[in-house]
This record gives structure tokens, sequence and C-alpha cells, in this order.
């Protein structure tokens, strides 16, 4: 019982940020974003098929293999890690080695 | 008594590093649907909606503390990583929706045309890109317990596991 409200807090909260978000949207009644420029007719979207819109991307764009974004996204996320992570162990270490000195 | 809760700590926290892992591996292959397909793009976000709920589940103490807290004294990396998460769900809702309202494989599957609104595409690629950001941002604010618990479940039992087997093999 105790889940199950804590699930519907959560799936609340979840459709509140939802429900805002598209009153958002709805409300500025655009077809897009400010600075977004529409890229296809309304209704005219092409299907996106084998992992891009047809006719979007010239033959061979994706050179870098199917793994580059996958590759690029872990990069991402390493990066941020080490940037973070690194200093603050490097403090750590110098504010014992000030204690033990 | 003290035993038993301490098992359970331990179990919690084993389940809390599976689902993790899960929601950060399937976020990773979901992040890039030219790799994967619209369809498991589509699936697998969805289906990661599920784990997102299993891991706010899991940390729901934490959470009501720290919102009791938040006002009076908790420290400044708590305080960041408290803002933070917040973020990461208000980014996730976000991101979610317009993936739904955008959706070529898991509505119309199920019959459901939504209106088109290419504001919609815009909003996915943006929340997506800082989902990515805050995702790096959550997984360093949390590496040190990502290490402890690895080398307390994962390495450790491993290398028990590899220990052990040998002795066996010298023994014999």
């Amino acid at each position: 019982m105790k889940t199950l409200a804590r699930i519907f807090i959560i799936v609340a909260v979840m459709a509140l940020v939802m429900g805002v978000t598209y009153a958002a949207v709805s409300a500025s009644g655009s077809s897009g974003l400010p600075g977004a420029e529409p890229r296809f007719e309304e209704g005219g979207r092409p299907p996106f098929r084998e992992g891009r819109f047809e006719g979007e991307r010239p033959e061979g764009f994706e050179g870098g293999g199917w793994m580059f974004g996958l590759i690029k996204n872990v990069g991402v996320i390493t990066v941020l890690v080490t940037l973070i992570v690194l200093p603050k162990n490097v403090r750590r270490k110098r504010k014992r080695a000030a204690v033990a000195g | 008594m003290s035993e038993l809760q301490s098992s359970s700590s331990k179990n919690l926290t084993r389940v809390k590093l599976a689902v993790d892992l899960t929601i950060f591996f399937a976020f990773l292959i979901a992040m890039d649907p030219r790799s994967s397909g619209i369809a498991v793009h589509e699936w697998l976000a969805t289906a990661a909606l599920a784990a997102l709920i299993v891991h706010l589940l899991l940390s729901w103490d934490w959470i009501v503390q720290i919102s009791r807290r938040f006002m009076g004294r908790v420290n400044l990396q708590t305080r960041i990583n408290y803002i933070l998460n917040w973020l990461l769900f208000i980014d996730g809702s976000v991101m979610m929706l317009s993936g739904f309202m955008i959706s070529e494989a898991v509505f119309p599957s199920l019959g459901i045309e939504l209106p088109r609104n290419f504001a919609w595409r815009s909003l996915h690629d943006m929340t997506a890109n800082l989902f990515l950001l805050l995702l790096g941002l959550h997984t360093a604010l949390h590496w040190g317990w990502v290490v402890d618990t690895f080398k307390r479940y994962v390495f450790k039992p491993l290398g028990g596991l590899i220990f052990s087997r040998k002795r066996k093999d010298v023994a014999a």
C-alpha cells in the first residue's frame, strides 16, 4: 500500500510536469521553438527509416559507423565524471596529507 | 535483528546497483536511435520509465529526508545533488512527453495518432542533450558510491571466487 502510494505520487508529479509542458507548447501555437525552423510541411514528414529520415542525410554522412553515437555519449559522461571526481580526489588527498603532516 | 537489517540493507544496495546499471545502459542505447533503430529507441525509453520509478522508490527515504531538511542544515553537495535530481526528473519527464508526441513506433502500434507539432521534435532533441549532461553530473556526484558498491558487491566476491578456485587447485 505504501509503495503504491509512492508510485502514485511519482506518477502524479510526472503528469504535472508533462501537463505544464503540454499546455506551454500548445499555448505557444508555433510550429517550432524560438529559433527552430520547421523542417517538413505539416503532415508531410517523411517516415524515419533505418535510423534516419529519408532524404535527410546524404549517403555516407554517418561514416563514423553505428557505434559513433554510443561512444560519443559515453565520452561526454566520462569527461564530466573525470572533471568532477579528479579534482575532488586530489583535494581529499592533499587534506589527508596535511592532517598527517 | 541488526543482522537482519544489515542483510536487507545489503540486498537493497545490490538491487539499487542492478537497477541503476540497467537504467544507465538502457539510456546509452536509447540515446542513439541511429544505431538502435527507432522502435528499440521508443520501447526501451518507455520501459525505462518503469525502471526510473523503481529507482525513485529505492531512494525514497533519502528524497523525503532531504525534502524536509532542504531549507535547514544540509551540506552543499547534498543540496546540489537534490536540485540536480529534480532537474533530471523534470527534464526526463519533458523528454518522455516530447518523445511520445513524435512517436513513430509505440503510439502508432497502439493505434494512437497524435497531432503533429514540430516544436516537440526540437524540444525532444534539446531535453535529450540536457539529460545527457545532467546524467553525467549525477553519475559524477555518485561516483564514490558507484566505486564502493562495485568493490563490495562485484569485485570482492569475484576475487574471492577466483582465489578460492586457485587455492582448491593448489590443494588438489
